[in-house]
């Protein structure tokens, strides 16, 4: 199951060697624990530069967005195994 | 006419592209027949098919209802271009670091002259394990390349498209003709299905065949084309663009199909730039200038919209071409997503003040620093990202056949 979403999420993070590295999200009241960050990467929107965070845990793809300007995490994506 | 004299020359092509950054970001997906898409599934094709995908019979460029037929377990995936274009900036800024001597030759292809860096085919291999591993920490594992080395362009993609995926085939000078005697002709970037049934009726089925073919007979049949297939056969690379006529062109055209609809006009610019620099180049090549522009776009709804300009003074700059396009286009590109541009230039007359870039061989030096000029002019922020990126042009001759020479 492939969804596109744009659902506010809270997450938490860790700062290491110039890098941001989130370990658990809260989405639709349930936390989910990241177990893996497969690849970052970041595009323009506008004239500001988002970041992109694909994860996952035992049996979800997640994508996330980080807004640097507005600190703002999105879920943006949703792969369910199966 | 250039010929390779001790040249070494590197090919590097990611495996399955598109399908392995997916595979890379959404472990999910790892191991199973994918196929990315465009953003209307119905009608799009597969831009690239996982390397599982490919086992099972899907080929680049297959329309979506066709793959799912051959191969009813695929899962069709859209595609996220930024994506690819953030990791592709990645790996090119590695090559960079080897050699300045890069050449962009598609959105997953380049070539690297280490000649003077590698000085020898050791040193060159070792280089290519360098590279692979600083790809695979800087894009992911899951991201591989097929490397050849050899000591032209033509070889080492021979080479590298020999083993798939994740090869590393070194051909040195004196084992060219035994990799082509166990290659099809149509393995060789420059045979497309045309040139191979031609030379089929001519008798020849392998390169064995096509070396001990006269030469002369071959320019008969090929013209020009004629002497690059004789070299080639030996393995030696002609440096020049393929042409079926030695007679002047009258107009210089390019389209190309769209990998995904988008009216986004950054995406448009940069693949109209890329066409622009391509007639450009050709104008330059055979010495020429053009006063017509004109430009046309197709959009997903079949319809279309085209129109021409004509210049006082000659052009044969590609950025200038781009502008005048771009002119044309740029207040029609909202009726709807498009999914095919194309520049032609016309009223050609003979340009004798230029000297001929490609018999200085700075082709691609002219390309990129255009590129670099309009990056300048827009600015940073994406377009500077995207014009910075090679365009994604597919030779006609690899197989992604989206790219018209008109
Ligand atoms: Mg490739």
């Amino acid at each position: 199951m492939h969804e596109l979403l744009n659902d506010p999420i809270d997450v938490i993070v860790s700062f290491k060697d110039n890098r941001v590295l989130p370990h658990a999200m809260r989405w639709n009241e349930r936390d989910y624990k990241i177990d893996n960050v497969n690849l970052v990467h970041s595009a323009r929107e506008g004239t500001k530069r988002v970041f992109y965070f694909s994860v996952s845990d035992a049996a979800n793809y997640f994508k996330l967005k980080l807004d640097p300007e507005l600190l703002e995490w999105r879920l943006v994506e949703l792969y369910a195994d199966g | 006419m250039r010929m390779d004299n001790g040249r070494i020359i590197l090919h590097i092509d990611m495996n399955s592209y598109f399908a392995s950054v997916e595979q890379q970001a959404n472990p999910f997906l790892r191991g199973k027949p994918i196929g990315i898409t465009g953003k209307n599934q119905e009608r799009s094709v597969v831009a690239t098919a996982s390397i599982e995908a490919k086992k099972l019979g899907v080929k680049t460029a297959m329309s979506t209802w066709e793959a799912k037929k051959i191969c009813p377990s695929i899962i069709l995936w859209p595609g996220d271009p930024e994506k690819y274009a953030d990791i592709m900036h990645r790996f090119n800024a590695i090559y960079r670091s080897f050699t300045e001597h890069v050449e962009e030759f598609s959105v997953d292809e380049s070539f690297l002259d280490l000649t003077e860096e590698a000085q020898d085919y050791l040193g060159a291999t070792c280089m290519a394990q360098a590279i692979r591993e600083r790809v695979s920490e800087a894009c992911g594992p899951h991201i591989t390349a097929s490397i050849g080395i050899a000591p032209n362009r033509l070889m080492a993609k021979l080479a590298s498209e020999s083993v798939k995926p994740n090869g590393l085939t070194v051909v040195r000078p004196h084992e060219v003709l035994n990799l082509l005697d166990q290659s099809d002709l149509e393995d060789l970037c420059g045979i497309g299905h045309g040139i191979r049934e031609h030379l089929s009726q001519l008798g020849i089925e392998s390169f064995q065949q096509l070396r001990e073919f006269p030469l002369e007979r071959l320019m008969e049949e090929f013209h020009g084309y004629g002497l690059w297939l004789h070299e080639a056969a030996w393995g030696r690379e002609v440096v020049q663009e393929p042409s079926h006529t030695s007679e002047p062109a009258k107009s210089y055209g390019h389209s190309y199909t769209l990998p995904f609809n988008t009216n986004d006009p950054v995406v448009l610019k940069r693949y109209l730039l890329g066409l622009a620099d391509k007639v450009a180049w050709r104008l330059r090549r055979d010495g020429v200038a053009a006063r017509r522009i004109s430009a046309h776009v197709r959009f997903a709804d079949f319809s279309g919209h085209g129109e021409q300009r004509t210049s006082i003074e000659p052009i044969t700059d590609g950025l200038r071409l781009f502008k005048i396009a771009w002119q044309i286009l740029a207040p029609f590109l909202q009726h709807a997503p498009v999914r095919l541009v194309g520049l032609t230039a016309s009223l050609i007359s003979s340009d004798p003040k230029r000297t001929s870039l490609f018999k200085k061989e700075q082709h691609m030096q002219s390309v990129l620093s255009s590129l670099d000029l309009l990056q300048h002019r827009y600015g940073s922020g994406i377009w500077k990202r995207a014009s910075t990126l090679p365009v994604e042009f597919k030779s006609r001759s690899s197989g992604f056949r989206f790219d018209h020479e008109l």
